[in-house]
């Protein structure tokens, strides 16, 4: 290899095309960095090192690209390590090109051992991702895309004049090959940032700043003594996207999982987070250079989400996919163009501080009134406390006797009003603020809440935390479940028959983070536990979330789908974590349990946990 | 293009109430209150005439106690110009007549084109006191109507009648149409319609000063129907029983 030159009219060559590669590259990049930089808010470096294990995990392991497609998974992984493998390489490659190789010969030959068999496994890979996308063509990946063939064909046109190049070759052919190498790598440089390919150099940015908190979006503070030219600003900021989520839109590798989980589209509707929350937004911040664009997203997508979160969790590249929240932010509080269901669920709360428009619950009143004394304050939530479904009283009371078995002092408030949860995903953040207003004030002497409402948690603990400080702590029932079999506060026996499963609230597993409390829970009292096969933070949402509830029509069946799964488990008993998902549950198995089959049983883990307590 | 809506505000339409001890009204504290459905549309409708013709203005006009400040200021934000509330405390005038009689007197010196009422309360059910109120102030007027095309000096209606027929009428303005729910999809009052709602004028008058007629009809007392099953067991021979079964048929269940 040290024989052979270059002359320098091929330095020159070599010089401008690099130059001009580079310079399209990081121009085009620049492009999209200053649109991202006009975005509110700022990039956050908060927990630094949480933040660097992560890009490690899911940008080098590939935890998420595996994580539920496997094989395509690895097989991109083998590209992608293989684009580490070969970084040196390239180096090289152009080093010798300007006549300074970097690596001997020795060692470049050396190399070559890892190097070669390294390039046969990026050949399969890009072989078997090719041959998905082209020939198998799964649905999620939407049109075929044109730029995905023209990089499969550069990236196996690398590798095989690569290994080619490793052969001893006459200087002639050697020369061709090498710019044959050298045009297919420019080529790249031109065209990954203007393609989805842009995803390679942004997806372990964007991975690194993706938020912790789920869902992350924006508080709305409304100040209803602000001035007109206040006020504008604030409603002009609504269609404003963050830093965080242009980067997301320039990132997105269009792989179309986010669609793929997505309730409300396999229940039939048509909301498609990959267009209607990403991709739809990528031509108008191009096409303006501005963020100012949330405005033209799809409204009536926007109102089939059930805000499960399942879109932006599964994300490969760090995506906060769900965009729901902001189109029903700037339809409610903008436009004012918001469903009559809805408005009579606005005009409840407003007027009584809950969802029905009650003005007594009989739950509440046969509870004890909490005091400052006792320990917890028991959320009843509006579902428990006006008996959306009369049933769930009974898991309430499952839960008091678990409380009372344990010694655990506990009360309820007598103000208690709505969290503000359907308010808030439904965007009306200003019933949301009256009645976090009210709530926090009702919360002010509480250290400890629990509740078996996972919607009214993730409203009382991280989203009222967006907007002030709180001195309360929020659990959920099954957390506090699980502490008392840990502490051996209460004793219960694997009484329970049948076959068990769990249902994953989205509130619970993907907000909250919690999927092994239930779990503990249900096996301290069951041999025959089985999981759903999407389970965990990979659930399936009910439909209920993001206020659906109170939808009265839906184009979908959303609600239906899981209720299905259930039914074909085989499972005798499902269990949940949420009041919703227990009368979506009970709705849905009522209408799709066949006639041969017995009754399936729902109960909330509190349920499960009483009927097989050992009382002294 | 002056348009009236008249706004009344009731007890919401899934409210549990309770009569009061004395059998007169209901009881109206711990009920959730909300705009009266139709009247709502008719807002909407008032709203989308004028946004088409581009000038004009809607004034709501509401009588009832201090708490009809909310529907008032929800009509307001979702884009009326201004409003008169009639202030009433109880015991209420129930009389359609002698309430379209003190709304004739509050907006006597307007010049409104049109009167838009919802078809009746839902909570008295009359349905009358846009039409009365039509006829006090020399207007034309039609009920049940489920769609509306503003031309010169006229108006068309289409009216819902029975069993699916529809009837398009052309009148003469200024006119008070009783609009029918579902002609349109009502809005939600914007943040912008809230905040600027604050700075609209509510003109305030007392239903006992501009009320000048005796009431012609006033409720004798309220009560709550008790909807209970009954069984009877007839016995007796064949005949016996089946001449009781024909009664019971003819005469209560009063089959033809």
């Amino acid at each position: 290899m040290d024989n052979f030159q270059f002359s320098s009219i091929e330095k020159i060559i070599l010089t401008l095309s690099t130059l001009t590669c580079l310079g399209s590259f990081s121009y085009e990049v620049w492009r999209r960095f200053k649109i991202v930089l006009k975005g509110r808010e700022s990039l956050p470096f908060d927990q630094f090192g949480k933040r660097c294990w992560r890009v490690v995990r899911e940008v080098l392991f590939h935890e998420k690209v595996m994580s539920g497609r496997f094989w395509p998974g690895l097989m991109h992984g083998l590209v992608f390590w293989g684009f580490l493998v070969f970084g040196l390489i390239t180096i090289n490659h152009f080093a010798t090109g300007f006549g300074v190789p970097l690596l001997s010969s020795s060692f470049h030959h050396a190399y070559s051992y890892f190097g070669i068999p390294f390039a046969i496994l990026v050949l399969i890979g890009i072989i078997a991702l090719a041959y998905r996308r082209f020939i198998t063509r799964p649905k999620y990946l939407g049109k075929t895309s044109p730029t995905s063939g023209l990089v499969a064909v550069f990236i196996a046109i690398l590798m095989l004049t690569y290994i080619f190049g490793e052969w001893d070759l006459s200087p002639l052919v050697w020369k061709i090959n090498w710019w044959l190498h050298t045009s297919v790598i420019l080529g790249f440089l031109w065209l990954v940032p203007r393609s989805k390919h842009l995803h390679l150099v942004l997806a372990p940015v964007n991975i690194f700043f993706k938020p912790f908190i789920l869902p992350d979006h924006t508080p709305v503070e409304i100040d209803l003594e602000a001035s007109e030219e206040e006020l504008d600003n604030m409603l002009a900021s609504l269609t404003k996207m963050t830093m965080n989520q242009a980067l997301d839109v320039f990132s997105c590798v269009e792989c179309g999982r986010c669609t793929e989980v997505c309730p409300a589209n396999r229940g039939g509707g048509i909301l498609d987070p990959k267009n209607h929350f990403m991709l739809d937004l990528r031509d108008p911040l191009m096409e303006t250079g501005d963020v100012d664009v949330l405005a033209q997203l799809n409204v009536e997508a926007g109102w089939e989400c059930t805000t499960c979160q399942a879109c932006t969790d599964v994300c490969p590249v760090g995506n906060n996919v769900e965009k729901s929240d902001e189109i029903r932010r700037l339809e409610v509080l903008v436009e004012g163009k918001v469903p009559q269901e809805y408005q009579k669920l606005f005009n409840n709360l407003q007027e009584s501080g809950n969802t029905e428009g009650a003005f007594s619950s009989p739950l509440a009143d046969s509870l004890p009134r909490y005091n400052s004394e006792m320990e917890y304050v028991l959320w009843l939530g509006c579902f428990a406390r006006y008996g959306l479904d009369p049933d769930f009283e009974n898991s309430v009371r499952s839960f008091t006797k678990i409380l009372d078995a344990a010694k655990v002092s506990y009360g309820v408030l007598e103000k208690e009003h709505c969290s503000g949860d359907p308010a808030n995903r439904l965007g009306d953040k200003l019933t949301f603020s009256m009645l976090r207003g009210h709530n926090v004030k009702e919360l002010g002497g509480a250290k400890k809440v629990v509740t078996l409402c996972p919607h009214c948690a993730v409203n009382l603990g991280s989203e009222y935390a967006k907007y002030g400080e709180i001195n309360y702590k929020v659990e959920h029932h099954t957390q506090v479940i699980e502490r008392l079999l840990n502490e051996d506060k209460i004793i219960v026996e694997k009484g329970e028959k049948g076959k068990v499963t769990f249902h994953d609230p989205c509130n619970l597993s993907r907000m909250m983070d919690e999927v092994d409390a239930p779990r503990k829970a249900i096996t301290s009292v069951t041999n025959d536990f089985m999981e759903l096969e999407e389970s965990g933070r990979k659930t399936l949402c009910c439909g209920a979330g993001g206020g659906l509830w109170w939808k009265k029509e839906t184009k979908g069946r959303t609600h239906l789908v899981r209720a299905e799964q259930v039914v074909e488990s085989g499972a005798d008993t499902v269990v949940t974590g949420c009041n919703f998902c227990y009368g979506m549950m009970k709705q849905g198995l009522g209408a799709l349990t066949p006639d041969d089959r017995s009754a399936i049983n729902v109960k909330d883990v509190a349920d499960i946990v009483a009927e097989n307590m050992i009382t002294s | 293009m002056n348009i009236c809506v008249l706004i009344k505000q009731v007890p919401g339409s899934e409210a549990q109430f309770n009569v009061s001890g004395d059998g007169s009204w209901i009881q109206e504290t711990e009920l959730p209150y909300e705009m009266n459905e139709s009247d709502n549309y008719a807002l909407e409708e008032a709203l989308q005439i004028r946004e088409q013709k581009g000038a004009g203005e809607v004034v709501i006009v509401s009588l009832g106690p201090d708490r009809c400040q909310k529907v008032i200021r929800e009509a307001l934000a979702k884009g009326a110009d201004r409003a008169i509330h009639i202030n009433a405390d109880a015991p209420y005038n129930t009389d359609p007549y002698s309430i379209a009689s003190a709304l004739a007197n509050a907006v006597k010196d307007e010049r409104f084109d049109l009167v838009l009422s919802g078809l009746q309360s839902d909570d008295l059910g009359f349905g009358q006191t846009g039409v009365i109120l039509g006829e006090m102030l020399g207007m034309t007027t039609a009920t049940l109507v489920v769609g509306t095309e503003v031309q010169e000096g006229k108006i068309k209606v289409k009216r819902e009648l029975e069993a699916g027929w529809f009837q398009w009428q052309t009148m003469d303005l200024p006119a008070s149409l009783a609009i029918q729910s579902g002609l349109n999809t009502p809005r939600y009052p914007s943040l912008k319609g809230i905040m600027t709602a604050k700075k609209k004028e509510i003109k305030k008058l007392n239903f006992v000063d501009i009320c000048n007629v005796d009431e012609l009809q006033s409720f004798a007392g309220l009560s709550v129907q008790h909807a209970e099953k009954q069984t009877e067991m007839i016995e007796g021979n064949i005949d016996q029983i089946v001449n009781r079964l024909v009664d019971v048929f003819k005469n209560e269940i009063r089959i033809n």
